[in-house]
């Protein structure tokens, strides 16, 4: 995927950005009201609402929804799930301002107890 | 985009309506009143059984993958001693990633996905659409799917306990002669509604989620919205016709009935209600879930010995104890 060379800025890009951050608005609603009342339920990481926030977040609305609607597709009973991760976009933000959606849906995963003992005794030699 | 929305749901106006008509000929034909809100009440009972029942497979393929779940029990506990104590809110995502990363591996998932109730949702709107247009239909003298404007004009006359299938609290209140009838049998319908709605998640939440669940960072936004969603079916519920009503409390009576069955025998790992089970197993002689007898006994056995040492307080040199 090609980066952009810099953050999307500007008048132009409030614009173009005004369907997105209504999307972003409508899911994140949806996130705090509707999510909690069926608990976990979805078969992936991140879950699809998760899923379908950064979709939009990084790639837009046309792009997002094709993502969002594959992935449902997706999530069903005769599915095994695990993790999958929206593809990269082409958007970068400056430093510090990196979508909370993007952070939560990415973590560091720390190493295993042997995996870090290990590698600490590799830092003692 | 009412258009779009109507070409979508036309189908399954057409499979509700189809499905009502049937259950009010067969209890006609058994005898019932064909005018009276009854017969039509237990038709929509009965839709909500019929749309239930095809979901079984589903749930039971679900239950089946749980099932397998405990063969996963000694990894989850890794994971749960890996995380442990770490409940910040990336710390638990990390954690779920892992999770969901191992059931993957196992071919095996306890989650539903949102499938099962994605597949009612269009069910539930086509019947809100159905008992919705009655009153106006049964004025034009229309038909609504399968049904025809005759069974509309019954449906719409019909009453339960003095209130109309089709009428709303907010409409009753609206139209300057208010039915008290309705105020009554929508308001109890509400309570109930919501009601069975709120002991759903109550006994999801108090039961069946482990330590580490009621720990995370969710759990306070999901304690606040286990109030507040009650507050937003009973102000949404005076908006819906007592037919709709009687549909969303008879699901959610079979949700909680199913949940309470799933809970009690296939309870999530590190929750109360596995406590209780084994609990009632250990009452039985039984080993605790997942565990064979050899298994459990020497578990059993390590635990008293450890037990008993720790009364001992006996001062051990480092390299003693290791050698033992």
């Amino acid at each position: 995927m090609r980066k952009d060379s810099a953050p999307r800025t500007g008048l132009l890009w409030f614009i173009i950005d005004i369907p997105r951050n209504i999307v972003i608005g409508l899911l994140k609603t949806y996130r705090k009201i509707i999510s909690p009342l069926y608990g976990d339920v979805c078969r992936y990481f991140p879950s699809c609402s998760a899923y379908g926030l950064e979709a939009v977040t990084q790639h837009g609305v046309v792009k997002g929804a094709g993502l969002i609607t594959w992935r449902i597709l997706r999530c069903n009973p005769w599915s095994h799930g695990g993790v999958d991760h929206v593809p990269e976009g082409p958007r970068i933000w400056p430093e510090g301002k990196l979508p909370r959606i993007i952070v939560l849906n990415h973590p560091v995963i720390p190493d295993d107890e042997d995996a870090a003992e290990s590698g600490r005794k590799e830092l003692d030699h | 985009m009412n258009n779009f929305l109507d070409t979508i749901l036309t189908p399954f106006t057409y499979v509700v309506s189809w499905v009502l008509w049937a259950f009010h000929e067969l209890f006609t034909a058994i005898g019932m009143n064909a005018d009276s809100g009854v017969t039509w009440t237990l038709s929509i009972i009965f839709l909500v059984l019929l749309i239930r029942t095809l979901l079984i497979p589903v749930f039971v393929k679900q239950i089946k993958s749980q099932r397998a779940m405990q063969a996963l029990q000694p990894d989850l506990r890794k994971l749960q001693a890996k995380y442990k104590g770490k409940t910040d809110q990336l710390s638990r995502q990390a954690m779920v990633q892992e999770q969901q990363a191992l059931f993957k591996k196992h071919k095996t998932n306890p989650l539903s996905s949102c499938l099962p109730l994605l597949v009612q949702m269009p069910f539930f709107f086509a019947l809100f659409r159905v008992l919705n247009e009655a009153s106006r239909a049964s004025d034009d003298g229309r038909s609504i799917g399968a049904l025809s404007a005759e069974h509309i004009r019954s449906f719409d006359g019909s009453t339960i306990l003095g209130a109309p299938l089709s009428e709303t609290f907010l409409g009753t209140i609206n139209s300057g002669a208010i039915n008290w009838a309705v105020i009554i049998v929508a308001v109890v319908m509400i309570l109930a509604m919501t009601a069975s709605q709120f002991f759903t998640q109550r006994q999801l939440m108090t039961k069946n989620m482990s330590q580490e669940a009621l720990q995370g960072p969710f759990m306070q936004q999901q304690k606040m919205m286990l109030y507040i969603l009650p507050l937003v079916f009973g102000i949404g519920g005076i908006n819906f016709p007592i037919g709709v009503l009687i549909y969303w409390t008879a699901s959610n009576l079979w949700t909680l009935g199913q949940q309470f069955w799933v809970i009690r025998n296939n309870p999530t790992p590190g929750s109360e209600a596995e406590r209780e089970l084994n609990a009632r197993r250990a009452a039985k002689g039984l080993p605790p879930v997942g565990m064979k007898k050899e298994d459990a006994d020497a578990a059993a056995a390590a635990a008293a010995e450890q037990r008993a040492k720790g009364q001992r307080h006996q001062p051990q040199r480092k390299n003693r104890r290791k050698k033992k």
